[in-house]
């Protein structure tokens, strides 16, 4: 009985012990606690790396990647910024020089489409803003599609608009975490969505041109 | 009467409205404004096209067995030439730099292992130069160093 008090007693305090705490343990040579650490922010970074790369493989590599950096560098780590936002930081430092390794240019948005996207995007164009939203979740073209959109951006834009809009981080905090001055990330986001825009406007163009 | 949206608060709730986060009464006021303003719709259309990457926050369906071959396909149909405008100049750059870099190494594998043995055999087989003087087999007395 005192046995199971015991145990429930240790599950709750494992339950709700805090980055902060999890961490001063892995410093002081517990290091086998950083997978509790990395298993709690895991879907967070798995989704982040993911809105930077499409590709479930690469995005997993770059979680795995960046939890190692994390571990490595954690003794840098100052309780002044919590955990999640400075791990953010290395992983989208880490996606963003994958980006610029990678080298990708705009004009790579090729305009050959498969004949579910072409579905999805004529959907785009006819459909109730209601209608888009159901079937965006069901169709994985959509996916593909936005990411290919997305693909065709600098890496510095896509970053931005990244950090932005799914992140939802201020100007200032993004300035942060790049090293960039707030003038260059709100340039940034301006262009972003000046050219996001553009290449939006050119596949509805190409959608209905296929679908006449 | 029904609250009314501007066109800038209209487009604040996009990312709202994509991830279901409005009640139904906020969605209905966006939807109405959507039917009435032409550029607003447009916008909308245009931020459908990439929200599924950036707003959505649960993880795309995985495409169903009936689809893959279908996939296959289309990227089958891709024209040649752009997968070569893609691709090929920085493929063959890489095939080229190879080729070299195997090249190189064959050179100096070649070179190393071989160098080293020649030489031994040329040493061995070499016979001692004709104009040595103080071999072995000669002995000086002290008459011929005199004279």
């Amino acid at each position: 009985m005192l046995g199971l008090a015991a145990s429930r007693k240790t599950a709750w305090r494992l339950a709700v012990r805090t980055d902060e705490e999890l961490i001063a343990e892995i410093l002081n040579g517990e290091t086998a606690t950083f997978s509790e650490l990395a298993t709690r922010h895991r879907p967070r970074v798995e989704r982040l790396c993911q809105r930077f790369f499409s590709d479930p493989e690469t995005a997993r590599d770059l979680a795995q990647e960046a939890f190692i950096r994390a571990y490595t560098a954690l003794a840098t780590y100052r309780r002044e910024m919590p955990f999640g936002s400075w791990l953010r930081a290395i992983v989208t430092n880490l996606c963003y020089d994958e980006l610029r390794r990678r080298r990708r240019r705009p004009e790579e948005l090729v305009a050959d489409f498969t004949a579910p996207e072409v579905q999805w995007m004529n959907l785009v164009n006819e459909a109730t803003p209601e209608e888009i939203v159901a079937a965006a979740e069901e169709r994985r073209e959509a996916h593909d599609l936005a990411n290919r959109l997305l693909d065709s951006l600098r890496a510095e834009d896509r970053t931005v608009l990244i950090l932005k809009d799914s992140e939802e981080l201020n100007v200032s905090e993004i300035a942060e975490i790049m090293g960039w001055s707030e003038a260059k990330v709100k340039i940034r986001a301006f262009r972003a969505r000046q050219a996001l825009r553009k290449q939006s406007e050119a596949l509805r163009s190409a959608a209905k041109r296929s679908h006449r | 009467m029904e609250e009314k949206l501007n066109c800038f608060e209209a487009r604040q709730e996009f990312r709202a409205f994509w991830r279901k986060e409005l009640t139904s009464e906020d969605r209905a006021i966006l939807v109405s404004h959507l039917a009435e303003c032409a550029k607003c719709d447009r916008a909308f259309r245009e931020f459908a096209l990439s929200a599924p990457a950036l707003h959505s926050a649960e993880e795309p369906p995985l495409r169903s067995p009936a689809e893959r071959p279908a996939m296959r396909d289309s990227h089958s149909r891709r024209p040649a030439a752009v997968v070569r405008s893609r691709f090929a100049p920085r493929r063959g750059l890489a095939m080229s730099a190879a080729a070299m870099v195997l090249l190189a190494a064959s050179l100096a594998a070649y070179f190393s292992v071989t160098t080293p043995i020649d030489t031994l055999n040329d040493e061995l087989s070499a016979e001692p130069p004709a104009t040595q003087l103080f071999g072995p087999d000669l002995n000086f007395s002290s008459e011929d160093l005199a004279g």
